[in-house]
């Protein structure tokens, strides 16, 4: 543990930013001194799987790591925490590879509601890590600092003992940590700690019609991995023609809409998104890092109001088939916060759908149709589409010069 | 329960610490863990909080002059996992009993003191070892023997513009043996009534001091010795464990009614609390005997 640097008083209305380090991420927050870690961290970081119960240090549902030790998150104010190194519930494992706790939890049923889990997962990291010796005897007096309302003790004392079992040398290093997605709230221009922890809005206030240098993805695996080929009717050549009007191409997303052109080919934008009763909004910027005649490349982030995250990088291509032009699309969905607590497999399947819907919009507008006709609501790929529309039209006669030469 | 508005400074010397507490309305912030709560149910609502951990000399743990010194930043947790703390046996003893790990992790030895609450564990360690702490402030420096520090619930003779900078617990001598032990409705709970015993059997005439907490406004030491002399008498000086226990049993009940005078609350009442003394009293001075016997023989192979 390094001690944090000396700091200038802040008075009680002034905010200070709090640099550090969650789940393998820099970031930093300008935050008042009496903000908690808990808070911080689901407020400002969307990172809502540290739960708060009794907001005084007796339950234990915010515990989090902090310098590999756990603490109550609601018993530090995260300006106390400058240079420290946080491990939340979000880092230890992976959706599709959950750390062996995680695991051992849903193999003994150790969740009844869910709600002390997140506590019980890294306090009982915590002391795998510092006692894997522990006897199992003495596990339940070891994990008292967590409470459980529905009282499923046994199961939870069974999980952990299985764990401590199968793990005596040591348990694993939590599994997620590294360039996750993450949107916490940056100062103007915040590029030096990645866009990936950046937040889109903070920075527009900071910085009205600039852009950071560059989104930053995550370096693991995305929440979903989409790869869909559509056939379309119309030729190459019209998609191309959707493909450099970057307006149409938005329209080819419903939902989306396109706010800003912060020139550099960035852009901001707002998607709405209606699944059933589920309704997101979200805002964010893109960043076209490619466009010709038969291929767009986009990065992309953007919040929901509500807290979640998304980031993603977008590639579509156009090719020659025997029925006209086959569509490809690729994207790595990165997601936090409530929208990532959809199933991954639902998540997917719409992000799917809604490509497959993009994919007949784009066959409309390459035929001169309207493209919004007869579209389903938006998912979260509207997203990239606010921010492909409004391109500039310079590019476009450039692409136009471009094809009518080749 | 969220702290109300404060301001927030952090110093990275002392000097600068005890000029920051100088100021109307300061509280020290160190681990937290007993200050945060009153902060987020708004029991008190210092205008500023001094955090003291950037100060590097705040953090030192270091063994000397037969004490080993605890800075006011240093963790509870951090103490445990020291080997130096094996030289005041007590502390092992005490420290899993504080709280719980996430509560250790951040919570300080001197914070434990400083906040003084009755049912603690440290202060009460501190009054039996006799233990010694050390305050600055810009007035100067000064050391209080834990006898005169402690004056009553969640008070002690720091002044407002005073930082308790360490504490000293004496190393244990040859002969000397600890016993630990306390009553709470649930582990990590504070306790309804605990003991800290110390036996010296050095000389012929064996010494035992204990202190008991949980059972008044603060931590009371009492001297046991007769209790003790008395009932080896009874059992001789090599006895079974279980004999020596009931032996001390019988002669506690004194030291128990003069020792608890909290009136009882909704979890105990003082007739309970004198039993759970009389009980806890028998079982740690009875441990701490066989220890330092067995400490005193170690030292003076025959």
């Amino acid at each position: 543990m390094t001690l944090p640097q000396s700091s200038p008083r802040a008075e009680g209305d002034q905010t200070v930013d709090v640099r550090m380090t969650v789940n393998g991420n820099p970031i930093t927050m300008a935050l008042p001194a009496r903000v908690t870690l808990s808070d911080a961290l689901r407020d400002h970081l969307g990172l809502t799987g540290t739960h708060v119960g009794c907001e005084h240090g007796i339950c234990g549902m915010c515990t989090v790591l902090v310098d590999g030790d756990a603490a109550r998150a609601c018993l530090l104010f995260a300006i106390q925490l400058d240079g420290a190194d946080i491990v939340t519930v979000e880092g230890l494992g992976r959706q599709d590879d959950l750390h062996p706790l995680q695991e051992s939890f849903g193999r003994h049923h150790g969740l009844q509601c869910g709600f002390c889990t997140p506590g019980f997962l890294m306090s009982s990291y915590d002391l795998l890590t510092h006692q894997p010796d522990v006897d199992r005897a003495d596990l339940p007096a070891e994990l008292s600092g967590v409470l459980c309302r529905c009282t499923g003790y046994r199961n939870i004392v069974d999980a952990v003992a299985d764990v401590a079992e199968a793990h005596r040398d040591g348990i694993p290093a939590p599994g997620n940590c590294g360039h996750r997605t993450m949107v916490g709230r940056t100062p103007a221009g915040g590029s030096g700690t990645g866009a990936g922890t950046s937040n889109v809005e903070a920075e527009a206030e900071a910085e009205p019609g600039g852009h950071p240098e560059e989104i930053t993805l995550p370096s693991g695996e995305p929440t979903i991995r989409i790869d869909v080929t559509s056939e379309l009717s119309s030729s190459p050549d019209e998609v191309a023609r959707v493909f450099g009007d970057v307006r149409l191409l938005a329209r080819c997303l419903p939902g989306a809409e396109l706010t800003d052109d912060l020139g550099d080919n960035w852009y901001r934008g707002r998607a709405r998104i209606a699944l059933g009763p589920v309704r997101l909004s979200f805002n964010g910027i893109a960043h076209i890092l490619e466009q010709s005649a038969e291929r767009i490349a986009v990065d992309a982030q953007g919040r929901d109001t509500g807290g979640g995250g998304a980031q993603a990088r977008i590639v579509m291509s156009a090719e020659r088939s025997a029925a006209g032009t086959a569509l490809h699309a690729q994207a790595d969905v990165f997601l936090t916060g409530r929208i990532a607590s959809f199933g991954r497999s639902l998540a997917g399947d719409v992000s799917r759908r809604m490509f497959e819907d993009f994919a007949r919009a784009v066959d409309r507008a390459a035929a001169g149709d309207d493209p919004v006709a007869g579209s389903r609501p938006a998912s979260a790929v509207a997203l990239v589409g606010s921010a492909l529309a409004g391109r500039a039209r310079r590019r476009w006669q450039w692409i136009r010069e471009h094809i009518t030469r080749s | 329960m969220k702290a109300a508005p404060f301001a927030y400074v952090r110093p990275g010397t002392i000097e600068d610490t005890v000029a920051e507490l100088g100021r109307d309305g300061a509280k020290v912030l160190a681990g937290g863990q007993s200050l945060v709560p009153v902060l987020a149910m708004r029991l008190g609502r210092p205008s500023t909080l001094v955090d003291i951990n950037a100060v590097p000399e705040l953090n030192e743990l270091s063994r000397e002059n037969g004490s080993i010194r605890v800075g006011a930043t240093v963790r509870q947790r951090q103490l445990q996992r020291d080997d130096k703390a094996l030289a005041v046996p007590l502390l092992g003893l005490a420290l899993p009993w504080i709280g719980h790990r996430e509560i250790r992790s951040r919570g300080t030895v001197c914070g434990s003191l400083a906040h003084a609450d009755p049912s603690a564990e440290l202060p009460a360690v501190a009054s039996c070892l006799d233990a010694i702490m050390v305050l600055r402030s810009a007035r100067g420096s000064r050391e209080v023997a834990a006898a005169d520090f402690f004056t009553g619930a969640m008070s002690t003779v720091i002044e407002p513009d005073e930082l308790l900078t360490e504490v000293l617990f004496p190393v244990a001598r040859p002969g000397e043996g600890f016993g630990f032990g306390e009553f709470a409705r649930r582990h990590g709970d504070f306790a309804l009534a605990g003991v800290v015993a110390r036996v010296r059997t050095n000389g012929d005439t064996p010494e035992a001091r204990i202190t008991c907490f949980g059972i008044s406004d603060h931590a009371v030491t009492a001297d046991v010795s007769p209790q003790l002399r008395d009932a080896l008498g009874q059992v001789g000086s090599a006895p079974a464990e279980p004999n020596l226990r009931r032996a001390l049993a019988e002669r506690a009940d004194d030291v128990a009614a003069e020792v608890v005078d909290t009136g009882g609350d909704a979890h105990a009442s003082a007739a309970y609390r004198r039993q759970l003394i009389r009980g806890l009293l028998s079982r740690e001075v009875s441990r701490a005997y066989f220890k330092s016997t067995a400490s005193a023989s170690e030292a003076s192979p025959s």
